[in-house]
């Protein structure tokens, strides 16, 4: 267990300067349902352009600290307050404006749907209700898939690519809409060996080149750390570190799920 | 109603799709029992249904099924409850429609309004189409990416519910779920399309339904049994030639 208190590294100002990008105040899960990890008296603020590490055990609440950032859980005590707006109230705004890629997402062979298909409804909540995609939109997925390096893959089912290229067309989904925040929940799991060099490196150059404050859970850190400048580790539900990745060493090291930041630095 | 079969199939809205057609023979047995319209009582029943069964799952965190399983034998209770209620011997021709369906019994106005039912949900379905679409493929992604999920799928339950019982003269109730769910779960044995699959479900729907009914009136049986046999044996054979299944099996080789 790290044993680093909530309040001592997060003495952040009350009200939100224009960098701030989203913050948590006095967040708790309210329900503890069997099925998500509940959070407790989470506070958190991330500014424009950070490169966060959400590190921990598994269940220790990483995926419901995601889903309570972009309002999916909308069953919270405290305040979220994305892009200066409160997520209970503008959820559906915030969210496209919010790139996700979920965990261990795969999709069964022989669905009928083209991988340009899955890409472009990324675009959907922006392009809004009663409105249908334009070429323009068509062409945005297209440039988008080019970048991520699946533009071959564009009129092929989702369901016949191998994990790695579905995790790369899930990834050009949340970019699609043009996020100004990339929350990510595991994206090295399910990766081919090919994909495991080419994903970290693609998250790092979209971070860097497009300005995204991007936000990453994961347990398998060692792909990336020199780039990221802000760890925090959950576990409990309980943010118990936040601070920078030189510091949060020592505090992991006997971390069992976090022993790849151990392997980096040695 | 192969057509809304399929958004039905692909959202998920199995349990609910089901009870709701009970819900709607239920009504409609209620409409004749009290000689009121049994459009209208079916309506009312197939729509209470599905509202029933929604909030409730949501707040006692029940299973869909766990309460479609409790709510569809009650609405064939009810259902036959009804019937029994029904006080003149010379209704039982009605009963009989209620219950296993007559082509007989449509009348003019009947095709007039599945028409214009038809026409109305094409329609509906033409405007909210990229949103049913991301629902379909994954309904916590479409949430993600800013879609407000639940009233489209309110949309499709009403939606089913309304062509539920207009559809319910035809085949009658005790069959009915079988020409929502069948053409929807035949073609999605092929196509990889989701496009294609809404274009060629109700032409399935409706080939196998004037097929079942020249059976029907060639072998002498009822019109909604032979046409749940026909489509019942064309999605059978649709498994047998599935390439989807096929190729699953050699991956398993």
């Amino acid at each position: 267990m790290v044993g680093f208190k909530t309040e001592e590294v997060n003495k952040q100002s009350k009200r939100p300067t224009i960098e701030t990008i989203f913050k948590l105040e006095a967040v708790s899960t309210v329900y503890e349902g069997a099925r998500r990890t509940a959070i407790k008296n989470v506070n958190l603020t991330v500014k424009q352009n950070e490169l966060v590490y959400v590190v921990g055990p598994n269940a220790a609440g990483k995926t419901t600290l995601l889903e309570t950032i972009n309002g999916m859980l909308p069953t919270f005590k405290g305040e979220v307050r994305v892009f200066g707006l409160n997520v209970k109230t503008h959820g559906r705004q915030i969210r496209c404006g919010i790139g996700y890629v979920p965990q261990d997402f795969m999709v069964k062979p022989g669905e009928p749907y083209t991988a340009i298909d899955v890409v472009l409804m990324g675009r959907y909540g922006q392009i809004g209700f009663l409105h249908h995609p334009t070429e323009k939109d068509k062409a945005k997925a297209l440039e988008i898939m080019k970048l991520i390096g699946v533009d071959e893959l564009a009129n092929r089912p989702i369901g016949k690519l191998s994990g790695g290229q579905q995790q790369k067309v899930m990834l050009a989904r949340a970019l699609a809409k043009n996020p100004k925040i990339l929350l990510l929940d595991e994206p090295f799991s399910n990766l081919d060996p090919d994909s495991r060099g080419q994903i970290p490196m693609l998250i790092t150059k979209l971070h860097q080149e497009r300005k995204l404050t991007t936000v990453i859970v994961t347990h398998d850190i060692h792909h990336m750390l020199d780039k990221c400048n802000r760890v925090i580790v959950v576990s409990g539900g309980r943010v118990t570190f936040d601070g920078t990745p030189e510091k949060a060493l020592p505090l992991v090291e006997n971390h069992p799920h976090t022993t790849s930041l151990e392997t980096h630095y040695h | 109603m192969g057509l809304i079969g399929v958004f039905v199939v692909r959202m998920r809205l199995s349990a609910i799709g089901y009870s709701m057609s009970h819900g709607a023979f239920a009504g409609a047995a209620l409409g004749v029992a009290t000689a009121t319209n049994p459009l209208l009582t079916g309506v009312l029943f197939a729509s209470g249904t599905a509202l029933f069964i929604g909030p409730i799952a949501d707040k006692a965190r029940l299973h869909a099924d766990t309460i479609t399983s409790i709510v569809f034998p009650l609405n064939m209770a009810l259902a036959f409850v009804f019937l029994t209620l029904v006080p003149e011997v010379g209704l039982s021709s009605q009963v009989a429609n209620v219950l296993w369906g007559s082509i007989i019994s449509m009348t003019t106005a009947d095709l007039i309004y599945l028409v214009t039912l038809f026409a109305a949900t094409l329609a509906i379905l033409y405007f909210v189409w990229k949103e049913l679409f991301a629902i379909m493929f994954n309904r916590k992604l479409a949430e993600a990416d800013g879609i407000n999920t639940k009233p489209f799928i309110y949309l499709i339950i009403f939606l089913a519910g309304i062509v539920i019982t207009f559809s319910l003269k035809l085949v009658g109730g005790l069959l009915i779920y079988a020409l929502l769910f069948n053409p929807a779960s035949t073609i999605l044995q092929f196509s990889e399309n989701m496009r294609k699959v809404v274009v060629a479900s109700p032409i399935i729907g409706m080939t196998t339904t004037v097929t079942g009914l020249f059976v029907s009136l060639f072998l002498d049986l009822p019109v909604g049994s032979c046409i749940v046999i026909v489509s019942t044996i064309v999605f059978a054979i649709a498994l047998l030639l599935s390439p989807k299944r096929r190729r699953k099996e050699e991956n398993e080789k």
